[in-house]
């Protein structure tokens, strides 16, 4: 009856304390600092059991605990949508107690409205003390770059990849995977003739229909021009991105895409390409391991040029978007920044050994038993001159919301390229 | 006129045994599939009894996926919320009903307006009154807002109970030298037994589904709720069909089988509730 | 004894309890999302006052759509109260009947009622699953290909696809509250109408109906408000998708909040839905009182 009472207590006066902006209250650390005592530092992230990344968390963790006694890093995983939830209303109402001291954060925006309200510790420091750009390109640093000092570290580094099942193209009498547009579209239309569906793509998911608008874009009006799109210094209205939606609406009419792909999640299509159903699967490149253990021939590739005059083929879209960050109001925030970033950098080293994604952080180990497939992904991003990063994690909150809307009104035939560029040029001003 | 009366008969029990079906098959399919590999749920074996029992996808469903411990959980949780709001409830019912003073009809239809307020429209107040008093968490963090929301259903329903004991009895206690406390422990609160059950299923339906203020408040997975578990399991295991049909029959089970024992007793529970409230 | 009963003490005492925890819990929150709506806020950085702008942009703007989500919401409860209680009354005065196997049908009919909702919408996202459902199996097996459908990804069947479970789970729910009514119809008033050559149509609409109206009045309102705050279910099958074709205001509200970031937008679509529900309450309250 005591909790209720002081709960309610509390609750009578919230509006009173929202209306003080909420700065979660300075509790004292509690425990750790001392001296031979043992630290434990709360992480949360989304490596849940089924997601690739979660051996490479397990085992980073394993390692720094294994060469720092007396640290103890406690990691609770959750599923993707609820943590975004979670994470936003710990954010918005929580106190030091109820935050993680690490958190797993989508670079871009996501993390930046946080570091704006002044929740996550700046790792300039560390950065400066302990790593060199040798170890670290600052290139893999800006998407957690806000005014010039640096709050993330990457744990990955991917980009879209369009892999392909050689044995399906092969029933189809292809034995590469097309190179130009104009061949695609003649391999697709093979694949269809042989009652193959070359594409899935998941409906009830809206990034993953980025993943296969966005290349289209990409490569219609080239990295540069995109780039300033996604940061909002031009505006939609672009007679190529319209061409470049209508081309995506053509290939659907086609029936290039699986239909019941509209109503299917990622992981669900996902496990149609790996089970021989489509000919190719349009998405990131940390599903290289899985790919790669699928029982069939696997080859991967980027999406063709659209324009010459505008694009490269060399470009992706693509960067690091997965992070890691720390609470600012913690009770051992310097620790832990330095446990992530020490954290980050093993898990990127794990997760490119696993195929699960590019490494962001220069390898400093063994690499000769790399997945020829991961290889071949890095090469492509050697030669790339531009990546743009993911419209959605480029874009604050409510304008991807706008455009991931945009985005599945397309997938849905709703509007045309013209609405499309139109919708978002008013929309989002 | 007596065939007319058969053949409508047999109408009847056509349509009856129709929603009967309705009701029951997905149960019954449910429960198949969570004995099935995916080849067998996918392939021609749809509707009928698994050809070879996969129990495995039970021990996954309860390692992995910790059905027995959030069962627990919500259990837990469940039971307390019906003990908590059945005693707040009693308390307020009898200063309702019993005691004398102005406003008080003004003050039960206030209570009353609990019954239209949807649970997710206070979540963000909630949870930052939770974590200023360091709650987040705990099993409290659901419990409180639990019992809150389920409040003005049990006034509602123990209003009809305690209108019902008459006023003698308080009288007689009264002149054998009861005060007021005396009188409600003594008289009231053991003639309000039924109530109990009837409280306890409105609230039990309450708490025993609610998905998004189990999701926000609780990050500890050890303190997870069985909706939590079972969403969270099922994003896991979206292309395995078998562990997420062994989650939902385990989370499903205890619950049918308490039903399937005291059914009886439970409708009748339930239905006083509509006849008294 | 009434002396006893007068004094003030006992009043407060036995009312603070229930008075701190549903103030705390559902009044003042309320007070919170009432004067958050009146910012632009995204919950962490600072709060701008906007004045009534939210409920403009609200009511106004096609891409938020909440005039879609709250015409959703009123078809369900159209159908909540044309379809399923209808249904639930027709069992009801059936079962109300003492025919043979009652028990087993009530019991039956009851068990949705009682299984998390969360369960039943894993359960139906199967059974609707374009491939492997059970739905589209059945209707290829029976030679109607054609019938076969994406039910939760087309736009055209989506919101049919969602009401379906939502009005199936609670048709017990309210059967059984009706079926309580006609059994407490008492059996003189019966007997009496039947002796006067009544049919069982004229009973039930003479004697049955009428003495039950404070429960179908209940069953009315639980089954609009009831509607109108859906969320677990349509949460777990669609979450508003496809192209928002499902959405209602509260799933509409969560997105707001969480992934959206418009924390005073959230907090209008909260008072907004609290407002309804009230209003629907107080309106279906005053129907059966002018029929009186």
């Amino acid at each position: 009856m005591k909790k209720i009472l002081a709960f309610i207590l509390v609750l009578c006066m919230v509006p009173f304390m929202a209306a003080c902006g909420g700065g979660g209250g300075e509790q004292p650390a509690s425990d750790g600092g001392g001296e031979g005592e043992e630290v434990t530092l709360k992480l949360w992230c989304i490596a849940t059991e089924s997601d690739a990344n979660r051996p490479a968390y397990l085992q980073a963790i394993e390692d720094y605990e294994a060469a720092h006694p007396g640290v103890k890093i406690e990691m609770e995983a959750f599923e993707n949508e609820s943590y975004k939830t979670k994470i936003k209303a710990a954010m918005t109402g929580g106190s030091s107690e109820d935050l993680p001291d690490i958190f797993f954060t989508w670079g871009g925006a996501f993390l930046g409205d946080f570091v704006e309200a002044g929740k996550v510790a700046c790792l300039d420091d560390i950065y400066a003390n302990n790593y060199t750009e040798d170890q670290i390109p600052s290139v893999m640093l800006n998407n957690t770059t806000y005014g010039g000092k640096h709050y993330g570290v990457p744990t990955t580094f991917n980009i879209v990849a369009m892999f392909a099942n050689m044995d399906l193209l092969a029933q189809a009498g292809w034995d590469k995977v097309p190179e130009t547009y104009e061949d695609l579209i003649k391999c697709c239309d093979d694949l269809v003739a042989a009652g193959i569906i070359p594409f899935g793509c998941a409906g009830s998911e809206t990034w993953c229909v980025t993943e296969y608008l966005e290349p289209i874009i990409l490569k219609s009006i080239g990295y540069e021009d995109l780039g300033k799109i996604f940061a909002g210094e031009a505006t939609w209205n672009d007679p190529d991105i319209a061409k470049a939606v209508d081309t995506m609406q053509e290939m659907i009419d086609k029936g290039y895409f699986d239909p019941s792909g509209v109503a299917l999640g990622n992981d669900e299509v996902k496990a149609n390409f790996l089970a021989g159903k489509t000919a190719f699967y349009q998405n990131g490149s940390w599903n290289t391991g899985e790919v790669a253990a699928a029982d069939f021939k696997s080859a991967v590739a980027m999406f063709p040029l659209m324009n010459a005059e505008r694009s490269t083929v060399n470009c992706a879209i693509g960067g690091p978007s997965d992070h890691l960050a720390v609470y600012a109001d913690g009770a051992n925030v310097e620790l832990a920044s330095e446990v992530a970033v020490a954290l980050g950098k093993e898990i990127c080293h794990y997760n490119y050994l696993n195929a699960v994604g590019l490494p962001a952080w220069t390898p400093d180990y063994d690499t000769s038993s790399l997945e020829p497939l991961m290889v071949d992904i890095g090469n492509i991003v050697n030669q790339c001159e531009g990546l743009v990063l993911f419209g959605d994690t480029a874009m604050s909150a409510d304008p991807a919301q706008i455009y991931l809307d945009y985005v599945a009104k397309v997938y849905g035939k709703e509007i045309d390229g013209q609405g499309f560029i139109d919708g978002l040029t008013k929309d989002l001003q | 006129m007596r065939t007319t009366t058969k053949t409508r008969e047999v109408f009847l029990y056509i349509g009856l045994f129709l929603w009967l079906i309705v009701n029951l098959f997905p149960v019954y399919w449910m429960f198949t599939f969570s004995l099935k590999s995916n080849p067998e749920i996918f392939g021609d074996n749809v509707i009928g009894l698994p050809k070879e029992w996969l129990w495995s996808n039970y021990t996954t469903a309860l390692h992995t996926g910790n059905m027995g411990l959030y069962f627990l959980n919500s259990a837990i949780v469940a039971v307390t919320t019906i003990l908590i709001t059945l005693a707040v409830a009693l308390l307020a019912t009898f200063a309702l009903t019993r005691l004398i003073w102005r406003q008080r009809k003004t003050l039960n239809k206030f209570f009353m307006l609990g019954l239209t307020i949807p649970i997710h429209a206070s979540i963000v107040p909630v949870y930052v009154t939770l974590s200023k008093l360091n709650m987040l968490n705990t099993y409290w963090a659901l419990i409180i807002p639990y019992s809150a929301f389920s409040l003005s259903m049990a006034i509602l329903v123990c209003t009809g109970f305690m209108n019902e004991i008459p006023r003698e009895l308080d009288e007689s206690a009264c002149i054998d030298g009861c005060g007021v406390f005396g009188i409600f422990f003594h008289i009231i609160v053991p003639l309000m037994k039924p109530a109990v059950a009837t409280v306890g299923i409105y609230t039990f339906l309450q708490c025993w589904n609610e998905l998004m203020f189990a999701n926000v408040f609780i990050s500890k997975s050890a303190l997870r709720t069985l909706p939590v578990g079972v969403q969270a399991l099922s994003g896991q295991y979206t292309t395995e069909w078998g562990p997420i049909g062994a989650a939902l029959v385990l989370a499903t089970f205890p619950t049918l089988l308490v039903y399937i024992f005291l059914s009886k007793k439970i409708q009748e529970s339930f239905i006083a509730g509509a006849v008294k409230g | 004894m009434n002396k006893l009963y007068n004094n003030k003490w006992y009043v407060i005492i036995f009312l603070l309890p229930a008075l701190i925890l549903f103030c705390g819990v559902l009044i003042a929150p309320i007070g919170a999302s009432a004067y958050f709506s009146f910012f632009d806020w995204n919950g962490f950085t600072d709060k701008i006052f906007i004045g009534f702008s939210n409920y403009k942009e609200l009511f106004t703007s096609d891409s938020i759509g909440f005039m879609k989500a709250l015409g959703n919401s009123l078809l369900l409860a159209a159908l909540s109260v044309f379809l399923q209680l209808p249904l639930a009354l027709g069992l009801a005065l059936v079962l109300g009947k003492k025919i043979k196997g009652e028990r087993i049908f009530l019991s039956v009919y009851f068990m949705p009622v009682l299984i998390s909702t969360v369960v039943i919408g894993q359960l139906w996202l199967k059974i609707y699953n374009p491939d492997y459902g059970v739905l589209n199996v059945a209707l290829r097996a029976v030679g109607l290909d054609n019938l076969t459908r994406i039910w939760l990804g087309d736009k055209a069947t989506a919101l049919g696809a969602v009401f379906v479970p939502i009005l199936w789970q609670y048709v017990g729910y309210h059967m059984l509250l009706l079926y309580a009514g006609v059994k407490s119809v008492p059996t003189e008033l019966r007997e009496a109408a039947m002796l006067d050559g009544a049919t069982d149509g004229q009973v039930n609409r003479y004697i049955v109906l009428p003495y039950i109206k404070p429960i179908i009045k209940i069953s009315v309102i639980f089954a609009v408000t009831g509607s109108l705050k859906s969320f677990d279910l349509i949460y777990v099958l669609t979450n508003g998708g496809p192209l928002h074709t499902t959405e209602v205001p509260s799933t509409l509200m969560i997105s707001m909040l969480f992934l959206r970031n418009r924390y005073g937008m959230g907090s209008t679509i909260a008072v907004l839905l609290i407002l309804l529900c009230f209003g629907f309450a107080l309106l279906i309250n005053l129907v059966f009182k002018e029929e009186d």
